[in-house]
């Protein structure tokens, strides 16, 4: 049962990741794989406030969305000039560039040897300390993250990065500056990427670099192609999904050096094949 | 059925099986005469050449005890989790241990990495966790439910640097340090030291995926130092720093950590460049009736003498620490925990085992250099 | 400077072997017009077969299973398009969508090479020691010295190949328009079966000769294609003389980047040349 509640906090934490990275991939078409770099300022911003400095966790979140979205500005306003491919290779280079500075800024990320003794959140005097009101308080935020993502979409902004995914030399025609929407999105992107990265670093009580690498991010990408692009639920059912195959796997009895491998090579047979077959992955609106 | 729904089915299904499958397991595991025991160690990656041997070590001396009653009539069970010789494994390997398994007691990590970061996690759980090869000295006082029989490195680092200024007479060293805990330790213990002689260091981390040293060690060299620390956490990658610095035609003198000066194949191949080579080592007493019960057992049992002696003496006699402990005062993490500061002059195969109120072991590394292919004792 | 020819020595080594990787990928990349990402792995496959040949026949020439490895690294590339690219390009798919099944791909082989082979590092060489040549107080080995000629060297053929030959001249024709090229009576298709073959070889060669430098992982390709992207990129994707300028600028402030900055920032070097030139020079050094 216990195991049981494990896998579940972690759909919601890829969950908020998926629906976070969707908006700027499935609705405004930037094929953006740099989501882990966000996922990991949230991470390393609550977790160095909250050992370092006391604070509360719910503090130390907001202050780490604010962080992971100034970054994105400033990532943003050299990605957003890109498009296409470029974006894509750009977004990969700013994702390894985040990631080496997590390794290497040791004097403020303690480098390889991560952040230890991460303490569970407190919510005025009750500790959220057994993992089964972590995982209430996860769906929680998953759901606040649903909410928020509907609400853009469904909004005049929501219309507007569509069609900046269908034609942005269109759109500019119109006299709308598609390169401050696609900042827009991407900050926001970050923004909730960082809610992800909070929670679980207050989860796992302890983060380190490699969990925010480029396979992070092409994971995450797998999510949301295989859910759906533009689909807010698709995000939901390709978060389950791949956070359920692993434990498949694992039932099927692949020996423990295998596993891991085998995990990757589902991922990529999965993107292989949703590419060849159904681009637009389960539900999604919009094909690449 | 819509499509979404048809999803909705599928998803719920996976989530019914994935349930049902963990409550029967789950199911079966209760057994009520069994104590068991967590185990964290490196069982893939490049530490595991560490971890598998040290696994095999703990097996044999659970099953000795076993063998005559077990604890209090009830057998042990350990349960043995892959740390990966990384903090993230080790995280969800303790975590794994203290809330599916529930545990009272961990033997592990074998890396500080690993120990690092299990160790809050087992706090919060008030569970036990015994190293027998974690070295870090920021272990040192970490917490009232960790203590360890394998020394901290701050003796390693502070051997080796006394050894390098007072009798070999070196000015500056240059390290090339793999950024994992252990290492790290290790720069630092010898770093204070070595500076407060009035020492110089310089150093060069590099990320354990890095195999082409050859930029780092030619700008090592430029600074002209006495001395190179090879400081690594695996032995292959020792050689594999080794290599290169000999395509550089650099021949400096060398200090190598006990990761590597415990394997002695590494130091057979390597033996040329090694010759002279400055080490420490948490070493044997081949003369220690325990320790020869443990080389001859192993050898019954697995075909072969155990690798890596410094940790084979401390693993086993974790496994008997414990024993010893749960005999005292029950199976629970706190009870262990506060005997555990009581533990003096416990005999074990590493010889007379005291524990600190700090956590660590009261005795520490020794001075060896590395003579046609061995790490034998140094001359003071 | 007593390290200055030891340092240039090193960033024409890291040159030679970007070249190997770079060459490759602007080949296909100019025929296709999409950034194969699986080329990487194209690397490790080629490296890794010639290491199954030297561990299953001991004592076979090293040049026949090096040979045999390139062969086989062409070969799994022209299977590739053939299987996966080729389907995809027949439905019209969008270069973003082949980027990501190429992405699917690399997880795959990698993933594949990873649970045959172990995650362990392996080198060709067998720990027989390399002749190392002193040339102008620089230390270089002998296979170091193979890897600077084999790139200079397939610079060179494939410069003519594609001046001379017919094949060269056709390949030439499908970079510059497909449509007319097939309009005009080339078979496309096998003109870019004999592209990625050709590529994917040279990519072989390179994680052969990298085997054999400092050895083999099941991850190597990751950052070996990834320093081929920024080659060409920087140096101009579609021109051979892209790929090998952009491998030598690379290598050099790689290199000489460590010696300034330290060692453990080589990546967010390396990519951080790529934003300068993304943002200032899209285009690259050599414009097509």
């Amino acid at each position: 049962m216990d195991y049981f509640i494990h896998l579940a906090i972690l759909f919601a934490i890829y969950g908020i990741l998926g629906l976070s990275l969707n908006l700027v991939v499935g609705y405004t078409g930037l094929l953006s794989v740099a989501e882990a770099a966000f996922y990991g300022v949230g991470a390393y911003v609550t977790a160095l406030l909250l050992v370092n400095a006391g604070w509360n966790f719910f503090a130390a979140m907001g202050v780490a969305v604010i962080a992971s979205a100034a970054v994105a500005l400033v990532i943003g306003l050299v990605l957003s000039r890109f498009g296409g491919d470029y974006y894509a290779l750009a977004s990969l280079g700013f994702g390894v560039i985040i990631y080496s500075i997590f390794l290497n800024w040791q004097a403020v990320t303690n480098g390889p040897l991560g952040i230890p003794a991460i303490p569970r959140p407190d919510f005025f005097g009750y500790v959220i300390g057994d993992e089964a009101s972590y995982l209430v308080m996860s769906l929680v935020f998953l759901l606040l993250v649903y909410v928020v993502s509907r609400f853009i979409v469904r909004s005049s902004f929501g219309r507007a990065i569509r069609a900046i995914r269908e034609d942005e030399a269109a759109i500019q025609v119109f006299g709308y500056r598609a390169i401050n929407y696609k900042l827009l999105i991407f900050v926001i992107g970050a923004g909730i990427a960082a809610i992800a990265g909070a929670l679980y670093a207050s989860y796992i009580t302890y983060i380190d670099p490699s969990t925010f690498s480029v396979n992070e991010s092409i994971f995450v990408l797998a999510i949301v192609i295989l859910g759906g692009l533009a689909s807010l639920r698709g995000s939901l059912f390709g978060a389950a999904f791949l956070v359920l195959l692993p434990e498949l796997l694992r039932f099927v009895g692949f020996p423990d050096t295998i596993a891991a491998q085998m995990r990757q090579a589902v991922y990529g047979v999965l993107l292989v094949v949703l590419m060849l077959y159904r681009p637009e992955g389960l539900t999604g609106e919009y094909r690449l | 059925m819509s499509k979404s729904k048809t999803l909705w089915v599928v998803v719920g299904i996976l989530i019914v099986v994935v349930a049902v499958v963990y409550v029967v397991a789950g199911r079966k595991a209760a057994e009520k005469n069994v104590i068991k025991i967590g185990w964290v160690g490196p069982l893939t990656g490049d530490a595991a050449a560490y971890g598998e041997p040290m696994q095999k070590v703990t097996e044999l001396a659970v099953s000795e005890i076993n063998a005559m009653g077990g604890i209090d009539g009830k057998q042990i069970q350990v349960v043995y989790e892959d740390g990966k010789c990384d903090g993230l494994d080790g995280a969800n390997a303790v975590q794994k241990l203290v809330n599916v398994d529930s545990v009272q007691a961990i033997l592990g990590g074998f890396c500080s990495s690993e120990t690092l970061a299990g160790v809050p996690i087992a706090t919060a759980a008030k569970v036990l966790m015994l190293s027998a090869g974690a070295s870090s000295p920021s272990l040192t006082n970490i917490s009232p439910y960790f203590f360890r029989d394998y020394p901290s490195d701050a003796a390693q680092g502070k051997v080796l640097a006394d050894a390098a200024w007072n009798m070999k007479h070196w000015k500056e060293v240059a390290f090339i340090q793999e950024q994992t805990d252990y290492a790290k330790g290790v720069y630092d213990a010898f770093a204070t030291e070595f500076q407060s002689l009035g020492g110089k260091v310089i150093n060069q981390p590099f990320s354990s995926n890095t195999n082409d040293f050859r930029s780092i060690l030619t700008t090592l060299r430029s600074q002209h130092p006495n001395a190179l620390f090879v400081d690594v956490q695996a032995p292959l990658e020792a050689t594999r720093i080794l290599t290169q610095v000999q395509q550089l035609g650099w021949k400096p003198s060398l200090l190598i950590p006990d990761s590597v000066a415990g394997d002695p194949p590494t130091i057979r191949e390597n033996q040329a460049i090694l010759e002279g080579a400055l080490t420490a080592e948490f070493g044997t007493d081949p003369t220690n009736s325990k320790f020869e019960h443990l080389v001859s057992s192993y050898q019954a049992k697995y075909g072969a003498v155990p690798s890596y002696e410094s940790y084979a003496q401390t693993f086993y006699d974790a496994v008997y620490l414990l024993k010893d402990g749960i005999n005292a005062v029950g199976n629970n993490g706190t009870a262990l925990a506060q005997w555990s500061r009581t533990i003096k002059d416990w005999q074990g195969s590493s010889g007379s085992v005291t524990i600190l109120p700090t956590g660590d072991r009261a005795s520490g590394h020794r001075l060896e250099v590395i003579h046609g292919g061995k790490a034998v004792p140094a001359a003071q | 400077m007593s390290i200055l020819p030891q340092l240039i020595a090193n960033s024409l080594i890291a040159a030679g072997t970007y070249a190997l990787i770079a060459l490759g990928f602007n080949l296909i990349y100019a025929a296709t017009k999409f950034f194969n990402l699986a080329h990487g792995a194209m690397a490790t496959a080629g490296g890794y077969a010639a290491f199954f040949l030297l561990q299953s026949f001991v004592g076979i020439n090293v040049v026949l299973a090096a040979a045999l490895g390139v062969l086989f690294a062409g070969l799994l590339g022209w299977a590739l398009d053939r299987a996966v690219y080729r389907e995809l390009r027949k439905r019209k798919a969008s270069n973003t969508v082949l980027l990501v099944a190429s992405l699917g791909v690399f997880t795959v082989i990698q993933a594949v090479i990873a649970m045959i082979f172990t995650s362990q590092f392996q080198t060709l060489s067998g720990g027989a020691a390399d002749s190392v040549y002193q040339i102008g107080g620089a230390a270089v080995t002998e296979t170091q010295v193979i890897m600077i000629a084999a790139a200079v060297a397939i610079a060179a053929g494939l410069g003519l190949l594609l001046k001379k030959t017919l094949l060269g001249k056709e390949v030439r024709a499908v970079s510059d328009d497909e449509e007319v090229a097939k309009i005009v009576g080339i078979n496309t298709e096998r003109v870019i079966g004999w592209v990625f073959f050709i590529g994917s070889a040279i990519a072989g060669l390179g994680g052969i000769l990298v085997g054999f430098d400092t050895g083999l992982q099941p991850t190597m390709g990751m950052s070996l294609l990834l320093r081929g992207v920024i080659a060409s990129i920087v140096g101009g994707v579609g021109t051979v003389y892209g790929a090998a300028a952009g491998a030598l600028l690379l290598g050099f402030v790689e290199n000489f980047g460590i010696w300034k900055i330290s060692g453990e920032w080589k990546d967010a070097i390396a990519f951080s040349l790529l934003i300068v030139f993304l943002v200032f020079r899209p285009q690259g050094i050599f414009k097509r």
